[in-house]
């Protein structure tokens, strides 16, 4: 593959991750008690530290969307895009092994149900686009740095 | 290389630590109110009050219970007709999702717009007591707690329920 198709495809693929996950923290952040909610229904956490949970990963999930779309800090940003997947990852396994059908919270709250299945085949994708974004070298386009 | 991975970590943690500390800061008070327990205590009534009309409150079984118990709350039940018929908690009115305009004369005729309210269904992977709660805070109704464990919990618990099957 050229080098130029190499980086305009990077790009996109940074630009396509940081778009998901500022959608996804946004929509979070506008209303954080109904993602409480969702993160109490995976029954991991006590009642104060889903409120926390809830408080401050859509804030992550932004901000590195953020930094993803403008291309700043790109490698760091990944590397936290890429560590949360495989925690919600995880997450969606034990909710699928201990039998609980719960809805995802992944994105708006309340809405249709998606179920850990789908949720975890999309988790792979984007896990596989922030390793692929972690570990590209060289020049990168439309962006910062 | 062990200071370029040096550098890159602390990166990641400057972006996480700021990204934490926004939200915190900009869910401050409703975390104040869930580590001093005003989420959970209807002592001093602040979920009711907190609700405020513009977002549901979850609540949990110890301060539904307790709602119950002081019977300051009317509870609702989201389920379809014939789930509700083989058992529901003890004095909730049915309003399935698929039916509430015609079940909403009924409540308006219980309640006023400022009567608490504990919705519920099938527990916590049922989104109906959610979804009823946005129609009914469409309708005008300011005070809506969601009891997320829902009809299973409260059964397992061993709370008073009514037309339940021996």
């Amino acid at each position: 593959m050229k080098p130029k198709t190499r980086q305009y495809i990077l790009a996109a693929l940074r630009i396509g991750l940081g778009s998901v996950f500022l959608y996804a923290g946004v929509l979070k952040i506008s209303d954080p008690t109904a993602f409480a909610g969702s993160v109490a229904a995976y029954k991991i956490l006590p009642y104060f530290m889903n409120y926390l949970v809830a408080s401050t990963i859509p804030w992550v999930e932004a901000i590195c969307g953020l930094l993803l779309i403008i291309g700043y800090r790109v490698k760091a940003t990944s590397g936290i895009v890429a560590a949360m997947n495989m925690l919600f990852i995880v997450l969606l396994a034990s909710t699928i092994i201990r039998g609980l059908d719960i809805d995802c919270g992944c994105f708006r709250q309340g809405g249709d149900k998606t179920s850990a299945w789908t949720a975890i085949l999309r988790d792979i994708l984007f896990l596989s686009v922030a390793l692929t974004l972690f570990s590209a070298r060289g020049e990168r386009r439309f962006s910062t740095r | 290389m062990k200071e370029h991975y040096r550098k890159l970590f602390l990166e990641m943690a400057i972006i996480v630590i700021a990204a934490v500390t926004i939200g915190v800061l900009w869910n401050f008070r409703l975390l104040c109110d869930a580590a001093t327990g005003k989420l959970s205590d209807t002592k001093q009534q602040p979920v009711i009050s907190a609700t405020d009309g513009k977002s549901m409150t979850p609540a949990p079984l110890v301060l539904v219970r307790e709602l119950f118990e002081k019977k300051e709350a009317l509870f609702v039940d989201a389920r379809e007709s014939s789930v509700y018929s083989d058992g529901h908690i003890k004095g909730a009115i049915s309003i399935p999702l698929g039916e509430f305009e015609t079940r909403l004369k009924d409540l308006r005729a219980k309640t006023t717009l400022d009567s608490p309210l504990v919705l519920y269904c099938s527990g916590y992977g049922c989104h109906d007591s959610k979804s009823l709660g946005e129609k009914l805070m469409a309708d005008g109704y300011r005070t809506i707690l969601i009891y997320e464990g829902g009809y299973p919990e409260w059964k397992d618990a061993g709370l008073p329920v009514e037309g339940a099957k021996p």
